[in-house]
């Protein structure tokens, strides 16, 4: 696994990229641990100020300063997102093995009810359950329904690998020995389909946290929770852009961004890495040169 | 034909499959409230003043009918889709009386302008200039080009649009950023209304086009350097086939195949950033009326955009599919 | 290769087409056919509206009030002007005189004014009037329905140009149902309405006017109407102020607060509804052209409304007056008003909107008793009135807002307002504990052992000011161990506040005339007779659902006295006191609108200068402005 990082780190400057943007942004999450700002106080420090030595970000009209809050805004955000991640990959999984595995008419109704999922829109019906929970609608209540929504197309991505390792050998030696469908699926399976469920999990944090911060930047969540989005939709409410407040919105954009770039370069070097052919291509390129 | 049939009767099922399951959902959801939605809507209109007792029993079992709260759980589920049937949202409630059908209706036509002439146009340049890209892999415009377009593509709609907005509504005020026409204009069509259109739908179709691009192009770029190196393309160029003709006839066509059904897969998600669109540019479509009747708690309405939503999207996804064997000829034949 | 230049070519041509079809239509401007420098551009507050076609005011929906429909096209008997007014705060409109009661308020009559026509040319009489009422008695679903039926035994019309009302009980506010502030009962017209089979479906699109405008166009999408001067406005009420000066005036939906100030910069907006205070600030800085009611800081128009944090006085845990006073005690008005207004507020600590004329029969005369006002915790007895808090409001912003802060004592309490509530969170602990409250390590709990949980309801992004204010006071109550959160209601706070399903929220319970001190037209709603039970929708105003029989009394006697009867003003101040005790609301300040004012095209508005009127313009006395403006030379 580090071997493969490494690797990656030095042939592939898309992974680099993306891993440095990253770690900036995990970094900045960190940093909400040494805040000298509870997140939810206002009017803490003197409102409006522009970016100088003290408040590297400068403060917000609510008398917060922009960087600190920013801290507790993406340690949440991207909390978030690993929460949606990690709950939908255990579902994509369960459903894209098994699909994958049991074939036949297990298949064809999973198969059926995932594209379901992927040709819904999904906005309105996130709305409709804003709208029926109103200020029941906290953060693990947003997490979990977005996981709920949000597993099925990495389900048939996994189907797709399950069903070409149904017929490796492995598969048949596991059946003979007795193994039952879900030994088989977590002990032989499970280890080939990881690296695709890794990156994955990076094009399902950049869609859960998009819709994460649109969804509270039009205020259809707890806006009590300081996130990324939170902190948009507050900016607004003080109509920062056109009163020359623009850090308080600019910082949020930039570190979102950074964010959604980093996650997407990570996903897409991993999707090459999986795919061989074009991995030795590169190292072939990159060692001929 | 054979092989063609079963392909169809296949997209059939699974466009009626996405209906029924994507309405259960919103059945669902609106059952898993805490809240009565049918006293929330009663009050919401008597809020204005005194309705009279008589008035307010008939709304209520019209309420709860809509909402399928009358009778057996089974009998409940059925009313519930003779309403869906007959698209009877009932009345809006932040427009009492005028039904949420002909709110959808008079919005509807905005959104589909918008979404269509947007996503086709996205598409067919997002394919062109990937394809383009992947073809032609030393030039350093294309490869520019890919670097915006990664840059782009993982932004969410919200923010470019807002981006968009204060560009070109604020610093550099070029184009108007609220309504879907010029006030004033009336309704015989003419040339004055079709430029006033098009121009306020610049912003929000420029909106979901920077942001829609970046997936096309990257996805046909990598589709096509894959198929370069395939046997049948490297022999054509050895036989000194017109590069032109290679492109177009063997690697293009070869690679627009997958991006077809990717379209198909991906219009649920491009109608999300329709809604998020028209929400920032204040543009007269169901997303605006979406937000607006959620803003206004007006039950009925969201349901009915909800419902509409899946309804319209799903029908788009079965056209693509019935469209798809024109150009695959495998499904065609079989 | 060829391949590549044609399209890159294809999209060269297309984006120059596109940019040339784009400057083609940019030539028609905002609007098509209509010249720019005749058309006063107002924004419409009440937004997009969905039922644009609708024009039938008096039945009970969602069509637009404030389009213009009750600014431009209706009138009534009478209007109050919030400010000065223009030829005094009493304005006979329909009517050609006050109205007349008898000796013991059973009787009303009114004389109408004559040689006044409907847009369609036909004469307005009193049979109008009587069909107004009658027609609204009549189908009890309408708006106006309830009122009228309550008070009218009888209406008839002796001649055309007189009205003779019954009463059913004395009433000596009953003209008050037609005298405009913000509305009023418009009257409709007969020989349209008498046509109509079901009046609460008719939906009266094109209205015929009775005011100085008719429709012109609207937007079936809602988002704008324009209204077009009269031939004959010279057979309207409005005449006798002079010319009206815009030609067309359009009633729009600009957008969010941000879209607002941009269209305003360029000056495609004229006046601008409120935008939060930094947008004000941001227009007063950057667009020359833009003025606002003060010349300078706090800019904003105060309205004779006073936002407050409401109680549900339904709600068992807010039936203590002692939990009351304690969350008033927890607040810090200051940094509220900072948080709300950036300082731009005036504070009240009393229930009358510190606007107007009020402060001079209400807050200046009572500050002694409050000063002396003892409030008795349970330990011990404290006097909890801070008469320096405006003052202190002014010397915080003095540093940053220098010469645009009055120094003058009396300056500062018109702008900032006088005293509030001394925070005091030992007072505050000590009157919980009273209650039976607890305090468990850093958390209160109640008397049932459970945690003190507090939702704050706001409205959300149609009202930042308010917003803020909740969510300031809601971290003031979280810092003293209150589980308090806000809860963004977005538009359903009006149908949560009618039905009571809040603990508390931030809204006003307490709006006046203004220009007159008769505190009736909010008051008399206060009367225990109709608090709704719980769970029933509460007819406006007592959104607190709160009544006390000391306070019925100065209700009962308010309504026996007239209008102008100097008693009035003592029954008045009895009712601050009674709510000073009692705390049913936590009155804030008074509602501050940032109402801005392009003058690229138009000069004449209305500021603290020349205080003719309210210049929000919503508000149907605001109608006065089009006699006022003129043309930019």
């Amino acid at each position: 696994m580090l071997a493969t990082l490494r690797d990656l780190m030095i042939y592939n400057p898309e992974f680099r990229i993306g891993a440095i943007l990253l770690g900036l942004v995990a970094g900045m999450a960190a940093l909400s641990l040494a805040s000298p700002y509870a997140p939810l106080d206002t009017f803490v420090v003197a409102p409006d100020l522009p970016p100088s030595f003290a408040h590297p970000f400068g403060t917000t009209s609510r008398g917060q300063d922009v960087f600190w809050q920013l801290t507790f805004a993406i340690r949440n955000t991207l909390t978030f997102g690993i929460v949606v991640a990690v709950l939908s990959r255990l579902l994509s999984l369960a459903i894209g093995l098994l699909a994958g595995y049991k074939g036949g008419w297990v298949d064809r109704v999973l198969m059926a009810i995932n594209d379901t999922f992927i040709a819904i829109p999904l906005f309105p019906i996130l709305v409709l359950f804003y709208f029926v929970l109103r200020d029941a609608m906290s953060w693990a209540a947003l997490a979990i329904i977005m996981a709920l929504l949000g597993w099925a197309y990495d389900a048939r991505l996994i189907r797709a690998l399950a069903l070409s390792l149904k017929t490796r050998e492995f598969t048949y030696t596991g059946v003979f020995s007795g193994m039952t469908t879900r030994e088989l699926l977590v002990r032989e399976h499970l280890p080939y389909v990881m690296p695709i469920v890794f990156a994955t999990t990076m094009n399902n944090m950049n869609w859960s946290i998009g819709l994460e911060v649109t969804l509270s930047v039009l205020g259809f969540t707890d806006i009590n929770s300081p996130t990324v989005g939170s902190m948009i939709y507050w900016a607004n409410q003080h109509t920062a852009l056109v009163a020359g407040v623009w850090w308080w919105i600019a910082f949020p954009v930039i570190l979102l961004v950074a964010l959604f770039i980093g996650l997407f370069l990570l996903a897409v070097s991993m999707n090459e890495h999986i795919d061989p052919r074009s991995r030795l291509r590169r190292m072939g390129a990159e060692g001929g040169a | 034909m054979r092989f063609y049939a079963t392909y169809l009767a296949q997209r059939l099922g699974q466009f009626l499959l996405v209906v029924f399951i994507g309405i259960n959902l919103t059945y669902l959801i609106t059952h898993l409230t805490p809240i009565d939605p049918v006293e929330q809507s009663i009050a919401a209109v008597t809020s204005f003043g005194n309705t009279s007792p008589e008035a307010i029993g008939a709304m209520r079992q019209s309420l709860r009918e809509l909402y399928g709260l009358t009778g057996a759980p089974h009998e409940q589920y059925l009313a519930f889709w003779r309403r869906i049937a007959t698209a009877d949202f009932g009345p809006s409630l932040s427009a009492f009386p005028t039904p949420v059908s002909t709110l959808i209706a008079r919005a509807l036509p905005w959104t589909i302008g918008l979404l269509a002439t947007a996503t086709l146009l996205t598409w067919v340049l997002g394919n062109l200039l990937g394809g383009l890209a992947g073809y032609y892999q030393n030039k350093t415009s294309l490869k520019v080009l890919a670097i915006i377009a990664m840059g782009l593509h993982p932004v969410p709609y919200y923010i470019v649009a807002f981006v968009l907005l204060v560009t070109f509504g604020y610093l550099w005020p070029l184009l108007p950023i609220a309504g879907g026409k010029a006030m004033n204009l009336g309704d015989q069509l003419s040339l004055e209304i079709v430029l006033s259109i098009l121009k306020h739908s610049i912003l929000p179709a420029l909106s979901l086009l920077l942001v829609g691009l970046g997936g096309w192009f990257l996805g046909m770029r990598s589709l096509v350097s894959n198929i370069v190196s395939e046997d049948y393309v490297v022999y054509a160029e050895l036989a000194g086939v017109d590069h032109r003709r290679i492109l177009t006839s063997y690697v293009m066509r070869n690679a627009l195949l997958p991006q077809v059904t990717g379209l198909a897969l991906s219009l649920g998600a491009i109608f999300n950033g329709a809604i998020i669109t028209e929400q920032v540019f204040g543009y007269p479509g169901v997303g605006s009326l979406l937000v607006s009747g959620v803003y206004a708690g007006d039950y009925g309405l969201v349901l009915g955009v909800a419902t509409v939503s899946i309804i319209g999207v799903s029908t788009a996804v079965l056209i693509i599919d019935l469209l798809y064997p024109l150009l695959d000829p495998r499904v065609r034949t079989g | 290769m060829r391949l590549k230049r044609t399209i890159l070519a294809a999209i060269l041509w297309g984006s120059v087409g596109l940019a040339t079809l784009s400057s083609g239509a940019a030539a028609q401007g905002l609007f098509a056919n209509l010249p720019r420098n005749e058309i006063l551009i107002l924004e419409n507050p009440e937004g997009t509206i969905k039922n644009a076609g609708w024009f039938n005011i008096w039945a009970i929906n969602a069509g637009s009030q404030s389009n213009g429909l009750q600014q431009a096209a209706l009138d009534t008997l009478w209007y109050i002007d919030p400010n000065r007014g223009l030829d005094g705060v009493w304005q006979n409109s329909l009517a050609a005189d006050k109205p007349q009661y008898n000796a013991d308020f059973t009787e009303m009559t009114v004389k109408l004014r004559p040689g006044i026509y409907w847009s369609d040319g036909v004469e307005f009489t009193a049979a109008d009037v009587v069909h107004t009422v009658t027609t609204q008695i009549k189908h009890k679903n309408m708006r106006w329905s309830a009122a009228l039926a309550l008070n009218v035994e009888a209406v008839e019309a002796p001649d055309p140009y007189s009205v003779h009302f019954k009463l059913k009980k004395p009433n000596s506010r009953f003209h008050a149902l037609f005298t405009v502030r913000w509305n009023a009962v418009w009257i409709m017209p007969k020989h349209v309405f008498e046509k109509v089979e079901d009046p609460l479906k008719f939906d009266f699109n094109k209205p015929v006017s009775l005011g100085a405008y008719v429709l012109h166009t609207f937007d079936p999408d809602g988002r704008w109407y324009i209204w077009r001067l009269r031939e004959d406005w010279q057979r309207t009420t409005l005449a006798r102020y002079g010319t009206p000066g815009p030609k067309y005036l359009a009633y729009v939906d600009p957008g969010p607060p941000d879209k607002r100030v941009i269209a305003q910069m360029n000056h495609e907006l004229d006046v601008i509804h409120d935008v939060a205070p930094e947008g004000m600030f941001t227009l007063a800085k950057q667009s020359k052209s833009s003025v606002a009611w003060f010349k300078g800081f706090p800019y904003a128009h105060p309205d004779p409304t006073l936002p407050a944090l409401i109680f549900n006085g339904q709600n068992e845990l807010f039936k203590s007056r002692d939990v009351r006073w304690a969350l008033a005690l927890l607040i810090d008005i200051k940094a509220v008003s900072m948080a709300s207004y950036r300082g731009a507020a005036t504070i009240s600590a009393i229930g009358i909107p510190p606007t107007g004329r009020h402060p001079e029969s209400y807050h200046e005369p009572l500050q002694d008793w409050l000063a002396s006002f003892e409030l008795d915790t349970g330990k011990h007895k404290i006097k909890p009135y801070d008469r320096g808090i405006g003052q202190q409001i002014a010397e915080m912003l003095r540093p940053s807002m220098g010469d645009q802060i009055p120094s003058d004592p009396k300056a500062i309490a018109a702008a900032f307002g006088m005293g509030w509530w001394k925070a005091d969170a030992g007072a505050a602990a000590e009157l919980l504990e009273k209650a039976g409250f607890k305090k468990v390590g850093a958390n209160w709990q109640t008397p049932d052992g459970k945690p003190f949980t507090v939702r704050v309801v706001v409205e959300g992004e149609a009202r930042p000011v308010m917003t803020r204010a909740g969510s300031m006071i809601v971290e003031q109550w979280r810092r003293a161990g209150i589980d308090a959160k806000v809860d963004v209601a977005q538009g359903t706070l009006v149908t949560r506040r009618a039905a009571g399903d809040f603990d508390t929220l931030i809204s006003w319970s307490v709006e006046t005339w203004g220009g007159h001190q008769d505190l009736s037209f909010f008051l008399d709603s206060w009367h225990s007779q109709f608090v709704a039970p719980a769970g029933t929708p509460q007819p406006p105003r007592n959104w607190q659902r709160w009544s006390h029989p000391d306070l019925d009394k100065v209700i009962e006697e308010i309504r026996k006295i007239g209008f102008d009867d100097p008693r009035g003003i003592e029954l008045g101040r009895e009712y601050v006191k009674i709510a000073v005790r009692e705390m049913p609301t936590i009155p804030l300040m008074s509602y501050n609108v940032f109402t801005v004012m392009d003058t690229t095209y138009w000069t004449g508005y209305p500021t603290a200068a020349d205080p003719y009127t309210d210049p929000v313009p919503n508000w149907a006395n605001s109608r006065a402005m089009f006699v006022k403006l003129k043309p930019k030379s």
